[in-house]
């Protein structure tokens, strides 16, 4: 559902993804793992169309981003870490607005809304001004707007932001849900990595812009226990940090 | 509802709330600028009507029985000048608007990755330019028109026709500077360092051109109505029938005298033609909008940290070295962030493009006015506009510095400093950076002039005591009415704290210019004796004084307390 071919951006001498290879299946829940710096955000910036690969091309349901833009944004979902909201809308008129520019349906909007807010827990402020609402409402509103539609394809950038711990639990288990249940191709990236490690069905590190590796969370861990000679503490965390504080020594 | 209907459909949405939210705010406050809102309109009414019937009465005498009517000679000509002016005035504003608008507001990361076709998006981000720059062409042209109208006993098709021509009229600049912004931000955005001084030479070399070969034009001579013809001819420059501006302003000239079939091929004319800009911008967005976007945000990526050595704002520690902290380092911060936002500097620089046109066309004598008279009437105008200039740099500059703080103000809350000294830091920021500009306007405008020392120290005292003023109605309503959710300067300016800084800051002007008018006007005329004058001119100076003591004090205190006691 998500295919990056050669995918690569440079901002002056500076390359931010140098050739980014993904292939990601209907239904996979992947994390995208790296420090700052990395090229995560560059790369979301490229699969949702934000900015344009330097060369190489990234494809969302089949759909080649840069050749049809608007069939390619139609299939997608995007939650980023700083969501934008209207402060002077209601949650429900936030979400009228998005049914809008999804050009769905009138009777499907209203079938879809009351859902949407009772899932993330707005229906009793879904009247209210956006300015209201805490830092996690707005956070609950924003992944609202992205399921709306129904995508096929949900890219999330650092979803946690703001949110408490019953929120993460919640959002996490809405997603992976939406990934078995209704074949939801997720990209995620985060720096939580225990629950990367929970959620993920397979992930990737990037580090300044070369993904080093891409596997399941047992695959990372055992190909980091063959490279070093003595065992890491046994968490993705522990193989996360050797692996992007070193990596020119494993290579990819 | 399609993307575009919601695009509109969400801003109506906001306006409206906007519009209930001021139910919230207090009374005295709404009422207040409701009042003066008000009140300028119908002042700009009545000095439009009295403009009016002083030229009827000057032309009557001038041209006696020659057989033509002032509407006829001047009134078209004066319609012309006046809309192209805005013409020019409009594409400016809407270059600077489009940039913000579709290229820096936080929405449009969200609207770029939304299935919204390119065109869809430009269309919908039109609307709000063209919204957001002509209101106020909209807000001051109306009294203008209304009055014109009424003097010239205008038919009753005559109004529907104003409001029938605006439409049209507003989007042929908005068309215009949207498209010129369209085309640096492609050309610009991925070679700034190679385009931007090329542009910049252009620009200076334009201004260079345009100050040094000045169209000049006399004034005309009361005593010689042949004088005239000059001052005809030049106003009738801005009738080319190309201009837009001529279509506008031929149209309703017709409306206003009952031809209704010019009036009708006139509209007709700028509709077809605001509508084939528009449709040529739509593709020139659809070519070169997403590209310019995204080198625009790499562009972002690629600026990253700038070296600390070297560079203009290397000479800024330099130069505040003298200052206590933190207002050393609150200056330099506030330098820096000025200078680093486009937005900013390009407005301020078209502030100073005008003071600088305003400059080269000033003289010291006319034919016509008797020295005296000339020179008293020249030093009360000159200080009305070196005020306006002043009020505009507080008004759009100084006003919202202290909103800009936005959502770092913690970092100031838990900072070893006080509010009141952060207010204080502002007041000081403002009086020295606009007092250079003023004081140096004023005091180049007075050498142009030719002034003698009277005048010159009524002048240069004047203004300086309205930039300890306006800075401080500046300053303190800007820490009385923080916005700290928003980023847009222009948008900070434009709520309600910054309309109350603008009609206070108008308010003090009128006044304190009347009162001037009392001083020169009496001194020059003659009309009363020496002894009588100096009590005169002592007490218009006291309540100068206490009017800026009150300008100045009371808002800042205001306004300290304000910020001492919100929760950041």
């Amino acid at each position: 559902m998500i295919e990056t071919t050669q995918l690569h951006k440079r901002f002056g001498q500076k390359v931010a993804v140098e050739s980014l290879d993904l292939d990601l299946a209907t239904g996979e829940f992947f994390c995208f793992l790296g420090p700052n710096g990395a090229g995560k955000t560059t790369t979301i910036k490229m699969l949702t169309g934000l900015i344009r690969p330097t060369s190489g091309r990234a494809r969302v349901g089949g759909v080649d981003v840069q050749q049809d833009p608007v069939a390619a944004k139609r299939l997608l979902g995007y939650v980023p870490d700083h969501p934008f909201l209207y402060d002077k809308l209601t949650g429900r008129e936030m979400l009228r607005f998005v049914a809008g520019l999804y050009r769905m349906d009138v009777a499907e909007f209203h079938r879809r809304v009351d859902s949407m807010l009772e899932t993330f827990e707005l229906a009793q402020v879904a009247d209210q001004l956006v300015e209201h609402y805490s830092h996690g409402m707005r956070q609950k509103l924003s992944f609202a707007c992205c399921f709306l539609h129904q995508p096929k394809v949900v890219v999330v950038d650092e979803p946690w932001v703001g949110l408490d711990p019953k929120n993460i639990r919640a959002v996490k288990q809405f997603l992976r849900q939406r990934a078995d249940e209704d074949g939801l191709t997720i990209f995620m990236s985060t720096h939580t990595l225990s629950i990367a490690e929970e959620v993920a069905d397979r992930i990737g590190i990037i580090h300044r812009g070369r993904l080093l590796h891409v596997g399941t969370v047992e695959e990372i861990k055992a190909l980091a226990r063959r490279r070093q000679e003595h065992q890491l503490g046994g968490s993705l965390e522990d193989v996360f940090l050797e692996l992007t504080r070193d990596e020119e020594a494993y290579g990819p | 509802m399609t993307p575009f209907g919601a695009l509109i459909w969400a801003k109506q949405r906001i306006a409206v709330h906007t519009i209930a939210s001021v139910r919230g705010e207090s009374k005295l406050k709404v009422t207040l600028v409701s009042a003066a809102a008000v009140a300028m309109w119908f002042g700009l009414f009545r000095m439009s009507q009295l403009g009016f019937r002083l030229f009827e009465t000057f032309f009557a005498e001038i041209l006696g029985d020659a057989g033509l009517s002032f509407s006829d000679l001047v009134m078209s000509r004066l319609l012309a000048s006046f809309a192209f002016a805005l013409l020019v005035l409009l594409t400016f504003s809407n270059l600077l608007v489009s940039y913000a608008t579709l290229y820096r507001s936080r929405e449009m990361p969200y609207l770029v990755q939304s299935p919204v076709p390119v065109a869809t998006l430009f269309l919908g981000r039109f609307v709000e330019c063209v919204s957001f720059s002509s209101w106020a062409s909209a807000f001051l042209g109306s009294p203008l028109l209304l009055a014109y109208g009424i003097e010239t006993a205008a038919p009753w098709t005559f109004y529907p026709a104003v409001v029938l021509f605006f439409l049209p009229f507003v989007i042929i600049p908005a068309a215009l500077g949207t498209a010129a912004t369209l085309l640096l931000v492609r050309v610009v955005a991925g070679h700034r360092r190679r385009v931007l001084p090329a542009l910049a030479a252009l620009v200076a070399v334009a201004v260079a051109l345009f100050i040094l070969t000045p169209e000049r034009v006399d004034p005309p001579n009361l005593a010689d109505p042949s004088s005239l013809a000059g001052v005809v001819q030049a106003m009738g420059s801005s009738q080319h029938p190309l201009l837009p501006s001529q279509w506008l302003a031929g149209g309703v000239f017709a409306a206003a005298t009952g031809d209704l079939a010019e009036a009708g091929f006139s509209l007709l004319l700028l509709a077809s033609n605001a509508a084939l800009l528009l449709w040529l911008a739509t593709l020139l967005a659809e070519r070169v909008f997403y590209p310019g976007w995204s080198d625009l945000l790499g562009a972002d990526e690629q600026s990253g940290p700038k070296p600390s050595h070297g560079g203009i704002f290397s000479k800024l520690d330099g130069l505040t070295r003298w200052l206590p902290e933190p207002y050393r380092s609150l200056v330099a911060k506030d330098v820096r962030t000025f200078w680093r936002e486009p937005t900013q500097w390009s407005q301020f620089l078209l502030l100073f493009g005008i003071m600088a046109l305003y400059l080269a066309n000033m003289r010291g004598d006319v034919a016509a006015i008797d020295r005296a008279t000339w020179q008293a009437w020249g030093t009360l105008l000159n200080l009305a506009a070196s005020m306006l200039i002043l009020a505009s740099l507080t008004s759009r500059f100084i006003y919202p510095l202290i909103s800009l703080e936005g959502r770092r103000i913690w970092i100031l809350g838990l900072a070893p400093l006080t509010m009141r000294q952060l207010v204080r830091q502002k007041y000081w920021f403002s009086v020295s950076t606009t007092a250079f500009f003023t004081l140096g306007l004023a005091t180049l405008s007075s050498l142009r002039l030719d002034l003698d020392a009277f005048e010159l120290a009524v002048s240069l005292g004047t203004v300086a005591a309205t930039t300890f003023a306006l800075s401080g109605l500046a300053v303190g309503l800007g820490a009385l009415y923080p916005n700290f959710e928003e980023d847009n300067p222009s948008r900070v300016v434009s709520g309600l704290g910054g309309t109350l800084n603008f009609f206070l800051s108008m308010l003090y002007i009128l006044v304190v210019t009347g009162l001037l008018a009392v001083v020169l006007l009496t001194a020059r005329l003659g009309s009363i004796s020496d002894g009588a004058h100096s009590a005169l001119t002592a007490a218009c100076f006291a309540v100068v004084l206490g009017l800026t003591l009150v300008a100045t004090w009371l808002p800042l205190r205001l306004g300290m307390r304000h910020l001492e006691t919100m929760e950041l």
